[in-house]
Order: C-alpha cells, then structure tokens, then sequence
C-alpha cells in the first residue's frame, strides 16, 4: 500500500495511539510470562525467545521488548507459512486450538526455534493470532543438542520437522504428538515444560487481545491496527527517502568449513546490492555463493534472511537512541524489497539443511550495514565481530544434559564513540549464563572470563574489544560448535583499521588437542579437557592516527593495549611515567603540536 | 514522642512533624538546596519546630527520606573506585550479561561500559577461588598479592575499594580476609565486600552492587556523618534514621556502611504514605499512584504488605542493583509531558517533559510545547486563580495557543486535542498499572487506587476507569504523603542467603541453622540500635523456583525449625504463588530452594493523624460556579461545574461529579458518574461508578 495515497483513517489518532500502547503491552505480559515460565537457561538466562501478535493477513502487529530479535521478528512468517500449509491441507482454525510450527521452509527460522501459535477468535470469526518462538534445546537431531549440529546432511537430519502440527484441537490436547515428542526428544521434561509454556503465554496473549477488540470494537480495533502499521510505514519510507537515490554495495565472507577439502565449502561471499529509490529500497543478494546441499548453513529466506535485513536497515535508519521508541510492526518492512536467488545460500532449496545458519545469517546483517556505510557513514559501526554458539553436553546415568552457551562478538567503532566490547551483535541480543549458575548446576567449570588484551581494530574510534572464555569439562561429555570469523577479520572503515579473527582451542589433557576451525561436530570431551574460546574484536572506525593520545593513553592504563601498540597503530608514545610525550607523538605522526587534541 | 519526617524532592523539601501526644501533625516546605540538601534538611526542621512552638531538645526521632545515594549514580558523581576481584574474572564488570540495553540501535551507550563504577586500571586481580556447592577452597587466598594491590589502589588515589570472589555467597572467608588486609593497609579508605553487601548467586550484578556502594559510600558517608553533626549543632537531640528501599528506616551508622540499600529512599516513602493512608480507611488492597510534573510511580499493596521487586527487575541508572526495594514501577508520565506529532504523524505524549523549566506552557516561563497540564487547564479541570493555593497563577492563554497549535495539525478542535492528550497519557498510565496487576495475575478491580503527588489526583478517577477500579482515595496531604509515609516506618535490615537446595533432597538442619545464624546477625544490628528484643519481629521467606527457571517467587516461611510439615508448606505456597502470578503449575516438578531471606522489622513509634468531624453545610465549601469539559454519554461536553475546596469539605457527605476540589497541594477531579466524600481520617473517597 502507498502511503501517501491512504485514505482518511476510520479511527482517530489519539484511539489508534491508545490501541497501539495495549497491543505493546499485551505482548510484553506474553514475553514476561514465558521468560518466567521457562525451564532451560537458553530462554530463561540467554533470553532466545520470541512472543508476538499478528494479524489474519499475516501481519505483525506487535513484539514483546525483551525478546530476542531473531526470535520476535520471524512470527509473522511463521503464520503465514503455516496459513499455507493448512490452506493445502484444506484445514480450518478452530477456537481451542494450538498450532506447533518449525519448517525453515515455510516461515520458521531454523528448526529448534519452535513457533506455538494460538488463533484469536472474536464472536466465532478468526480475528488474530498469538504466538510464541524459543530456541529448544533439543529438537531431537542426530547429535546432543540444538546447535552445532554442522555436519546434518538434510533438513530430515536435523530433528523433527513440525508442520503446521495441531497439539491442541478445540481445547483437547492432542496426545499422541506430546509422547512423539517426549520419545524423540533429549531432555524431553526440560523441553516440554519450555512447550507448555508458550502455550501458556500465547494462550494469555490471546485472550488479552479478546479483551481488547471487546472494548473498542472489531471495526475500531482493525482501523487502528491498519493505523499504526501506515504510521510505522511513514517512519521507515521517510527514512529511506533521506539517503540520496542510488546503488550500494557490499561484500563480505563467512568460513564456511575452513577444514573441508573442496573448495566450495570455504570462504563463501555474501554480496548485498541495495538499491534507494525514492521511499523504497531494494536488497539484492545475487552474487552470494550456492546453496550447500548437505551443509547446514543455508538461510531460510524467510525467517533468517529477511530479519538480518530488516533488522539492520532498521536499526542504522531508525537508530533507537536516536529515533526513540518506534513500534515494531509489519509497516516497518512494506518498504524493503528483498531479492535472493533461488539455490544460493540466502534462499536454499528444500531439503537443504538450515540449522545452523545463526552465524551466516548475522554475517549477512554485517553485510547489509557494510553496504549502508557508504551511504549513512554517520549511522553504522565498522565491522561486526560474529557469534559462536557450543553445545556441551553430557550423560548423567541414561539421562542427558544439555546447556547451550552463545559467546559474544563487538561491534566495530562509530562516529564519535568507540566499539562496544564483548556483546552479541546485530541480530542476536541475549544473555550469557552466570558463571556461578553454570557451576552450581553443571559439571563444567568456567576458568576464565575476561577482555581480550592489545587486540583491537585500530582507529579514531576503535572497535569493541573481544573476550576470552574458559570452559574445563569436570566429567566427560561432548560438545559442538558453530561459529564464524575465523578467516575473516570485521572490516575497519573510514581509514580504521580491520578487527581480530575469532579462535577457539581444545586443550586436551592426553596432548591431542588443538586449534579448532569455526564449525566443530559432535565431538567428545574428557574431564579435564578445556576449550578456550576467543571472542572477534570489531573494526576500527577513522585513521588512527587521529585518534586523541589521551584515549589512547587510557587504553593503555586500562591495558586493553600496550605501549607498544600505542605506539605501532596509533603513533602515540608513552612516556614511563604514563603520559603522552606529545612531542615523539607529534613527530610520530607527523603532525604539528597543536594538532593532536 | 515527637517525630519529623523530611523528604528532599527535586524542588522541595517537605517536612512533617508528628506529636504523640497531642496527636497533632504540621506541615511544611522549604525549597530544596542541590549543592548541599542538608542544608535545606536543617532549615525546614527548624522552622517547623519555630511554627510549631516546639523546642528542637524534645524531638525523639528524625526519619529522612534522601536522594543522595540515588542522584550519586544517575549523576555519574561517586568516588573513584577500586576492585579486588578473582584472577581470570577482571572484566566481569564490563562485560556484564553480553546484552546491549537496546535491541534495534547502533549508537546506543552501554551504562556499565560507557560510565564503568570502576575503570579497569582500578580493577586487581589476586589468585583464589572457591567453588560450589559448599564454598571449598579450589585456590587459596594470595594474601601478598592482596596486600599489593590494595597498596597500588592507594597509590592511585583511590578512596573506595570493593572485594568482588566469585561464590563468595556461599562462603565469605576470603573476601572477609581481603577486606581486613586492605583496611590494615589503607584505615582510611571506604571498603566494601561482595558478599556482605548482597550474598547471592549471579556475579555481575552482586559486584556490582559492591562497586556501586563503593562508588557512592563515601559521599553517601559524609553526608550523613555531617548532617548528624549539623542536627545535633543545632540543639537537636534526635537521632537520624534514612528511610531504605526496601521500605523501613536504617540508622546512620548502617547507611554510612551500605548506602546502595536507600536507592529508592523517596519513592519508597510514597508508597509507604500511601498504604498508610489506605489502612486509615481499612483498606489493605492498595495500587499506589504518584504523579508528578516528569513522571509516575507506581506500587502496590496487597492484604498491607507492599510487594518488594524480584531481583532482576531491579536497576539504577541503567545498572542492575541486588538490594531488596519496594517493586515501584516508574513511567514518563507527568504534568510536564509533552504531546506532539511525531514525523509519521502519530499523536504521543510523553516520556519528554518540560519540566519545573521551561515547563508547561501556563506556567508563564517559557515553555512552548503543549502538555499535559496545558491540556487540563484547557478544560477548565486546572483553574487558573486557583492553582498551588493561589501561589502560582496559570496562564490560561497561553495553553490554549499551544494546544490550538497542537489541534490545528490535528484537525480537531483544542479541547478535543486535550482531550486527546489526556485520553493518551490516561491510558499511558494505566498501561504500567496492568503492567504492574494484570501481568502478576491481580485483578485491579479489586484494589483501590491511591492517589497523589501534584497530578496524581487530576488523573486518578480517569486512570481507575481505564482499569474498572471501583475506589480512589485522595490522602489529606497528597503533596506531601512521602514525608507522610517517613513517619509511619519501622526499623527494617534484611538478610539473604543463597541455598540451591532441591525438594526431595533438602537438609532441613542446614535451613534451620542458616535462618537462625541469619536472625542472631540482625538481632545484633538490632542490638547496636538500642532496640530490645521484644521490639523486633523477624519474618522469614525463600525465593523458590522450579529446577531449571531462571526467576525465584517470594514464598514466606513460617518461623522456627524447618521440620517436613514446615518444609511441605513452603512447597505449597510457592505452586500456589505460581499459579496466581503465570497461571500454570508444573505438578510434579522439583522445586529449588534458591535463596533464603530473613526481614527484622524494629518498631518504631507512630502517631495517628488528627480526625475531622466538620458538619458544616457543603454550599459553605463550594467557592466558585466554572466551566469544564468533561465526556458525557461519549461526546466531550463543557459543563457548569461546582469548585469547591478541600479542607472545608464536611464529612460523610456525598458531592456528586462532575465537580472539581482545590486544595493548596494538588486540584481533584470528580467527572459525571462519580461522587466523592469526606472522611473523618482525613481521606477523600471517590466512587468513580464501577462495583468492585
């Protein structure tokens, strides 16, 4: 819809502002209600959850603020994927009834992230629907665990493939789908308790919204949501039609399997060409490598690709800190079009395997803003340090246990401000696990957990420092990882200087050990054996070299780097006494005294 | 018994003296003084006592709310810190949880990054660790290298330093060590320790309590120390005591020591006055609803007890904070909050507020933008000769240009653009009410809303309807009903202890042991009071959870030994608690026992406020005839409406709406449908026309 063409509004605004507030509301009570809820510490602690209302059509209305991105975002795909699929079906919603979903190839974002979808009925007429996404610990794959699983060959091998699948039919649970899952799921009690959660908070979600269409009427309430999402849709085309009309582009690499032999699984491009025209914009991702058949780090289209994307155009054109509090809702996206061949690693064929495109999938974010950093050099940070997830896990008698842990990456510098250090970045946003938690309920120890010193991406304003984790397995187990950024370093803009690779080590205590690429499979682990993770450090913004000596001589006392790098990257000595010596600094860079500050 | 409370707001001091014996109450205001609040502290004490004809000697008690300790961290203005904290952990202050505040921004600051408590350089690392479940040495104590750096950290010039082990909750031995050793080497310096601040699980924010109590005790210290010496200078023999927030009142000497337990001093009282004045009228199922010119605080009490907020929904100035608070949930919604267009033509009011300056735009000093006062002087609910008792005259005018700005890009009219305004920030408000009822499984319209703070009664019937609240109640003193509240708190010290004990596997004797070890703790602060022990109650509770969530409930445990119908009870109570807050249990799910918690609660003496028995004619109260719009059968209307004024207003009879009451510290709203009556306690009740 063009939104200048939009005819008068059949509600008023100080209506549509009240209704946009309770549907805000209703979907941060759904986000509150499953973080509480929940059992295992990846929706508990980590925070890997979505909650959120949607309309008949599809679109979303609203997302719960606690939530994960990667999570809320998706939920509109997954209605509408599993719209389609009843539709083939020939199937009906009726009121009672709860809909489990997953496929990455109708709308979910990968397999473990497990959609439970509650249609909102209002005087017998389906009017909305509620639903909730996690990330499960286990889906029931061919290894321990939900990440990790690197080498599934197909998306049968990555667990259970859920459908558009009723679990409760008017109100009645449906049984026999509740013992499949318990049956084929590892450490069932932890994700089923997580299931019923979300049903539970959808159910809320649901009934909250019954309420509130009673207040104000089916016709208001309809008129006030085609309201608020023209009024998201206004922000984000005047946004767009602020950057000059144009073609943008940017590549950058993910590792793929830095260890496999043909070359078609490593160092794969991403290539994004945006397009401005006017209020609109086009994202085209032609240029980015094939599919891999049998790898697992395809990206569903919708549910992974589309949400790095609008993710990102979001957050450098309507920046929060900036813009304030801007609803989230499909008129955000109306403007963004998004073109991704068919067969290449952002739109991959069924049954590709998808289960482990978290990495990929915030690479392609990166790419995004890479792409809009020649356009709003003011809005973007310089390179983005990726994520890595690891699923440890273990056997206590025949019972499993299970803990996913996702390591931070940073963000590269930005104008006026340096990086921020040691945070998930762009499409992730959850919570590590405190380390006293992990201890006290795991047979891990966690030895370390620090900034990683004197490696950092050099600029006016630097990029986000990394960290180091240590984790010493204290009885024998396994653990898989997925990862990224292991070849390739964040990118430094504006004369800064590219950030640090990312690393991860196994010590091993019979001397086998050793570096390891960014994907390892399912692999297992002795007591004592330790993995120590290192963290990517973000890309420098600007020239170093005008960087102010006495933030760099703060750097230095805070020993993030050394005199010696002071010197190396920046041009800054430091004298033994811990000043600036500005005259070797102004020699150093060539520069007239005055000009240092 | 004599007793003053004295609460420093953002423009005023409000002071209160409450006299036992001749059940009598004075109040007063003094402007607050930001270089140094003492001084406005000791001014208004004084010419209360001069008013009143009291002489300073024979006050008993002087209860102090403060926002020292809270400006000290949003100000970014504490001491320069230092850490001594585990090798490998250095930067657990930094790094903290790995989650940006914001999801959808790149130039977003990171409180705990951007404005670190304590700078790295100052963060020192010494070799040890301890490890769970029972706190065993896995390394010992460096005492050296202990020594070293708190000789470094004094070099640097550090004035406070915070001791930060992990699973120093279980066992304190080492950070009690190292702190001993850092006072050995530095007497002078502020020294906190992790474990005696907040002993529980989750290390970046229990050191970062420490940091920040490190970071503020010093000033926190000195004010206090120099306010007690400038009280006694003064002739005064009374002894101060901060109101915390948690809800009860600390000495000096405890909040010299912990300063990071009176974050939410202010706040606190407020709806500590709130409940008061509920449980005057015997109410004890109370939303406390305090608006002021930026902001709106909100709590609640059920069956008297006011609801304390889990731990990590606890934060300062964008920092997480372990220390037990009243739950009070804060918005941008005030008098002072602007309305406006935004660029894609949304209607929004708030969180910006003009503020006391500019402020509105009847305030006559040179706001421009339309507000929520603006709003209500447009609809005649704020009356311009009539505004703080006449010390403050509205300028009429000028909120009518900038509301008619405002209607204008509306289309509308400017009373219907008020309207709007009102209708947006009323339900603004009403929001983080559900937020605060409806989401924990409470039904508001089974509470009576309290109503104060200057805008607080100008809204209340409005925001009750919004939530099919059938009562507001309107104190005596609604501008001052913080310092109202100091005068009805008790001596309150928590402690806590981190358990993680399982159902089917829990060493009852550990429990009893630790509950009773907590209580003697207490009753030896208690002691150092000067209270007996038939003056302090103890009542204990657990935070419980299902094996494998990450939120404890507050379950409360019933005194004594911990035997199988005690232990079977607890486990009772937290499914039931569990199934009022998320409406669900989980039958046969292990419970852990997270955290066990013992609260002394120190009497203090209270006095009643004076009763009315006024009978005079309602027509003697009524001072004026004016025009004010209000909805009537869903069209917005300007009626004739009655002006009355509050402290004429005779008792028990009942005024019908649509009429408005002027009192000097805040005007009343009664719209059509509602009626309001006059209690001999003092209290308005408003009927706003819902059955409960």
């Amino acid at each position: 819809m063009n939104a200048q063409s939009r005819s008068a509004p059949a509600v008023d605004q100080v209506t549509a502002s009240v209704i946009q507030g309770a549907l805000e509301n209703i979907a941060v009570e759904m986000g509150y209600k499953l973080m509480r809820m929940s059992y295992s510490s990846i929706i508990r602690e980590s925070e890997d959850f979505g909650a959120g209302l949607v309309d008949v059509h599809g679109r979303g209305l609203a997302e719960s603020a606690q939530s994960t991105p990667l999570q809320s975002g998706p939920i509109p795909g997954y209605i509408r994927g599993m719209q389609k699929i009843l539709a083939e079906r020939g199937q009906e919603l009726k009121p009672g009834d709860a809909i489990m979903h997953n496929d990455a190839y109708a709308g979910a974002s990968h397999g473990p992230d497990v959609g439970f979808i509650v249609p909102v009925f209002y005087e017998d007429e389906l009017i909305a629907f509620s639903a909730t996404t996690a990330h499960h610990l286990d889906i029931g794959a061919l290894t321990p665990g939900s990440c990790g699983i690197v080498d599934a060959i197909d998306a049968y091998a990555e667990g259970l493939q859920f459908k558009a699948i009723h679990v409760y039919s008017e109100g009645e649970k449906v049984e026999p789908v509740w013992h499949i899952l318990r049956d084929n799921i590892r450490v069932s009690d932890l994700v089923v308790g997580d299931m019923e959660a979300q049903i539970a908070a959808a159910r809320i979600g649901a009934d909250r919204l019954v309420e509130l269409v009673d207040r104000y009427g089916k016709e208001t309430f309809q008129a006030a949501c085609d309201t608020v999402m023209d009024h998201a849709e206004r922000l984000m085309r005047q946004a767009i039609a602020a950057l000059p009309d144009g073609v943008y582009k940017a590549t950058t690499h993910i590792d793929g399997y830095l260890d496999h032999g043909d070359p078609a699984y490593r160092e794969l491009p991403l290539c994004v060409s945006i397009t401005v025209k006017g209020s609109e914009m086009v994202v085209d991702l032609t240029g980015t490598a094939p599919q891999i058949p049998d790898k697992p780090i395809n990206m569903p289209l919708h549910g992974t690709v589309d949400i790095a994307i609008w993710l990102t155009v979001r957050s450098v054109l309507l920046d929060t800190a900036v813009h304030g509090h801007i609803p989230v809702n499909d008129g955000l996206v109306r403007p963004i079009k998004i073109v991704a061949p068919e067969g290449c690693l952002a739109n991959p064929t069924f049954p590709a395997p998808t289960i482990a495109r978290f990495c990929p999938g915030n690479q392609l974010a990166d790419t995004v803003m890479k792409a809009l950093s020649e356009v709003a050099p003011g809005q973007v940070s310089a390179g983005i340090g990726n994520l890595r997830v690891i699923a440890f896990s273990g056997l206590q008698g025949s019972d499993h246990w299970v803990h996913m842990e996702i390591f931070e990456g940073s963000y590269g510098g930005r104008d006026g401000k340096d990086g921020m250090d040691a945070v998930d970045t762009l499409y992730a946003n959850t919570r590590n696990n405190p380390i006293e938690d992990i201890e006290t309920h795991l047979p891990l120890r966690v030895d370390r957990y620090e900034l990683r010193e004197n490696v950092c991406g050099a600029g006016q304003w630097r990029g986000g420092l990394g960290s180091v984790r240590e984790f010493v397995y204290l009885n024998d187990g396994a653990a898989s990882v997925e990862g990224e950024g292991h070849k390739f370093a964040p990118w430094g803009f504006r004369g800064g200087n590219d950030g640090a690779y990312a690393g991860l080590r196994l010590d091993r205590r019979d001397s086998t050990g050793g570096e390891l690429p960014s994907k390892v499979p399912h692999t297992t682990v002795k007591a004592g054996d330790r993995f120590i993770c290192i963290g990517p450090a973000g890309g420098g913004y600007g020239d170093p070299r005008k960087r102010d000596p006495h933030r760099v001589l703060s750097d230095v006392l805070d020993d993030f780097i050394t005199a010696e790098t002071a010197e190396r990257d920046y041009g800054v000595v430091i004298t033994t006494e811990m000043t600036v010596d500005e005259p070797a600094t102004a020699a150093q860079r060539g520069q007239a005294l005055s000009q240092l500050h | 018994m004599k007793l003053i409370g004295v609460d420093v707001g953002g423009t005023f001091t409000d002071v209160i003296l409450g006299n036992t014996e001749s059940q009598s109450v004075a109040i007063h205001k003094v402007p607050t003084t930001p270089d140094d609040p003492g001084r406005g502290v000791l001014q208004g004490m004084i010419e209360i006592c001069e008013r009143s004809k009291i002489d300073r000697a024979e006050i008993d008690h002087v209860l102090h709310g403060t926002t020292i300790a809270t400006n000290a961290v949003l100000e970014f203005d504490g001491a320069a810190t230092g850490m001594i904290t585990t090798a490998g952990y250095r930067d657990i202050l930094h790094i903290g949880r790995h989650q940006r505040p914001q999801h959808y921004s790149i130039m977003q600051d990171i409180p705990w990054q951007d404005r670190p408590l304590v700078q790295r350089r100052h963060r020192k690392v010494v070799d040890e660790r301890l490890g769970p479940p029972d706190g065993a040495v896995l390394i010992p104590l460096d005492e050296d290298a202990v020594r070293q750096a708190a000789r470094e950290l004094k070099e640097a010039g550090v004035e406070a330093i915070s001791v930060c082990f992990l699973f120093s909750y279980i066992n304190s031995a080492h950070e009690d060590r190292a702190a001993e050793i850092v006072r050995e080497e530095y007497p002078e310096c502020f020294v906190t320790t992790s474990s005696a601040i907040s002993p529980q699980f989750r290390e970046f924010e229990r050191f970062t309590t420490a940091a920040m109590n490190a970071f503020i005790g010093p000033k926190v210290r000195d004010y206090v120390t120099n306010l007690e010496r400038a009280i006694s200078d003064s002739g005064f023999r009374a002894d101060l005591h901060v109101m915390g927030s948690n809800g009860g009142v600390a000495t000096g000497a405890m909040v010299s020591e912990r300063p990071v337990l009176t974050l939410l001093s202010g706040p606190a009282a407020g709806v500590l006055g709130g409940a008061a004045c509920g449980a005057r009228c015997g109410r004890n199922r109370l939303i406390t609803f305090d608006v002021g010119g930026t902001s709106a605080d909100i709590g609640l009490i059920i069956d008297g007890q006011f609801a304390e907020a889990t731990a990590r929904d606890t934060w300062i100035g964008g920092y997480p904070v372990l220390a037990p608070m009243i739950d009070i949930h804060t918005i941008g919604a005030g008098g002072g909050s602007i309305a406006y267009l935004d660029s894609g033509e949304a209607f929004r009011v708030g969180p910006q507020s003009a503020g006391a300056a500019p402020g509105p735009a009847a305030y006559s000093r040179g706001g421009t933008l339309p507000t929520v006062t603006d709003a209500n002087v447009v609809l005649g609910r704020l009356q311009p000769g009539n505004f703080l008792g006449g010390e403050m005259v509205l300028d009429r005018g000028s909120a009518h240009k900038v509301m008619g700005d405002l209607a204008e890009r509306l289309g509308m009219t400017p009373e219907a653009a008020a309207d709007g305004v009102l209708t947006i920030i009323n339900a603004n408000m009403a929001n983080a009410i559900r937020s605060r009822t409806v989401q924990k499984g409470h039904d508001p319209r089974e509470f009576s809303l309290v109503a104060f703070g200057g805008a607080g009664p100008l809204h209340a019937v409005d925001v009750a309807r919004d939530l099919g609240i059938p009562e507001v109640i309107i104190p005596p003193y609604p501008g001052i009903t913080s310092a109202a509240g100091l005068l009805t708190t008790d001596l309150k010290y928590d402690a806590v202890r981190t358990e993680f004990q399982v159902s089917g596997d829990v060493d009852r004797n550990r429990l009893t042991r630790d509950f009773e070890a907590m209580q003697e703790i207490l009753a030896a602060q208690f002691g150092a009071d000067g209270l007996s022990t038939d003056q302090v109650n103890y009542q204990r509770s657990g935070d419980l959870r299902y094996v494998g969530q990450g939120y404890e409930l507050r379950v409360p445990v019933a005194d004594g030994p911990v035997d199988e119908a005690n232990l079977a009870a607890i486990f009772k109570a937290f499914q039931d608690i569990h199934n009022t807050e998320y409406g669900h249990v989980f039958e046969d799910n292990p419970i852990e026992i997270v955290n066990i918690r013992v609260t002394g609660v120190g009497k203090m003496p209270k006095i009643e406020l004076p009763t009315s028995n006024a009978d005079n004619d309602v027509a003697d109260a009524q001072i004026d005839e004016l025009s004010a719009h209000f909805h009537v059968g869903g069209k917005l209307k300007a009626l004739s409406v009655p002006l009355f004024v509050r402290d004429r207003l005779p008792v028990d009879q009942v005024i019908n709406g649509p009429t408005i009451i002027v009192q000097k510290d805040t005007t009343i709203v009664i719209p059509p449908g509602a009626n309001a009556r006059s209690e001999a306690v003092g209290n308005l009740i408003i009927k706003t026309g819902f059955r409960s």
